[in-house]
């Protein structure tokens, strides 16, 4: 599921590139935020024959380009013929840091695929339910806010969208998807694949950022070994 | 899910927030919430049912408001059983996630942000 306000024409030359053999659906609203507790992205549901969630949403590898340097070597949209320094140089500082469990969750993921009920990675439904993730007031507001922005942003009223945006990321500041796909929509210092990892003021035009936080930002404040948890059975 | 008014069609408040309203309540898998007279009839009391199963109701405008998940049992997943799931597909037809009910599913959240 591509997680996009900008809808199916954003996900389809890569999709069309992956030439998937599983369905490949488009989630406009973040409807999988909403109702499994998606919070970032690359995120994977578990579920079994029966219907049952096995494993709630948790950071998933399950066949993904190692960081957005190759996810750039591999894409099949137009190159930035050459990208500032600075911030960039940043943001690739700092991706190259974050640090992610693909083995683990690779291995974990064919033992489910074999083994069933009876892999030690299955859960059982109170401990899914545990690890779904709080939701309180503030969460389900911060859901609903986020929901107006999406929409608002479809409709052309940018300046609504950006309010709500940020009262969304406000009420729920651990939810990467709120701030990653708001901060996307924003203008890019250049152009390319890399364009909408951006997400942050352009250079000389810090005032005109609408948003409290930016990617580099609030990715420094997290830390890169706490921006996806870690993989634990 | 978002809202242009204060009532809906049961079948609308369904389909926009995956609890199906039954005889017994507000069912999502095997959790139920027993609803008092009057908030489910041939439409939807949205302000009462939002109340009863602790959805917020955020307005933007008169016209314009989005409501919230419930926040029963202060978890996103009441039940491990799977939400419904109904989204499009590249070329905008629906897919329905139960459609692959008796195999595994991964369901994998990407983007290209």
């Amino acid at each position: 599921m591509c997680l996009d306000a900008l809808g199916a024409e954003a996900a389809r030359p890569y999709i069309e590139r992956a030439q998937p053999q599983h369905p490949s659906l488009i989630d406009v609203a973040h409807l999988v935020d909403e109702r499994f507790g998606v919070v970032n992205i690359p995120n994977s549901i578990w579920i079994d024959e029966a219907g049952m969630i096995v494993r709630p949403a948790e950071p998933a590898w399950p066949d993904a380009p190692e960081t957005p340097q190759e996810a750039q070597r591999d894409d099949p949209a137009p190159k930035a013929a050459e990208p500032p320094p600075g911030r960039l140089g940043e943001m690739m500082a700092m991706a190259g840091q974050i640090v992610t469990d693909r083995a683990a969750y690779l291995a974990a993921l064919h033992d489910w695929v074999e083994r069933g009920a009876a892999s030690a990675f299955a859960l059982a439904p109170g401990e899914v339910i545990a690890r779904s993730g709080r939701r309180g007031s503030e969460q389900a507001t911060a859901a609903a806010e986020f929901e107006l922005g999406q929409h608002l942003y479809r409709s052309g009223d940018l300046e609504g969208a950006r309010a709500h945006f940020s009262e969304s990321q406000r009420l729920h500041p651990d939810n990467w998807t709120y701030k990653r796909q708001a901060w996307s929509l924003e203008p890019s210092a250049f152009d390319g694949p890399l364009a909408r990892f951006w997400q942050g003021p352009l250079p000389d035009r810090e005032s005109d950022w609408p948003y409290q936080g930016d990617w580099v930002s609030d990715a420094t404040v997290t830390g890169p070994a706490n921006y996806y948890p870690r993989f634990r059975r | 899910m978002l809202l242009t008014t204060d009532k809906l069609g049961r079948a609308a408040f369904e389909r926009g927030t995956g609890w199906a309203l039954r005889g017994e309540g507000a069912c999502r898998g095997d959790l139920c919430v027993p609803l008092p007279d009057g908030v489910v009839g041939e439409a939807v009391d949205v302000a009462r049912l939002a109340e009863h199963l602790g959805m917020p109701l955020v307005r933007h405008s008169d016209e314009l408001a989005a409501l919230g998940p419930a926040t029963l049992g202060g978890k996103v997943l009441a039940s491990a059983e799977a939400p419904e799931l109904v989204l499009p597909d590249i070329n905008g037809h629906e897919f329905d996630l139960r459609s692959l009910r008796g195999q595994k599913i991964v369901l994998v959240a990407w983007s290209p942000y």
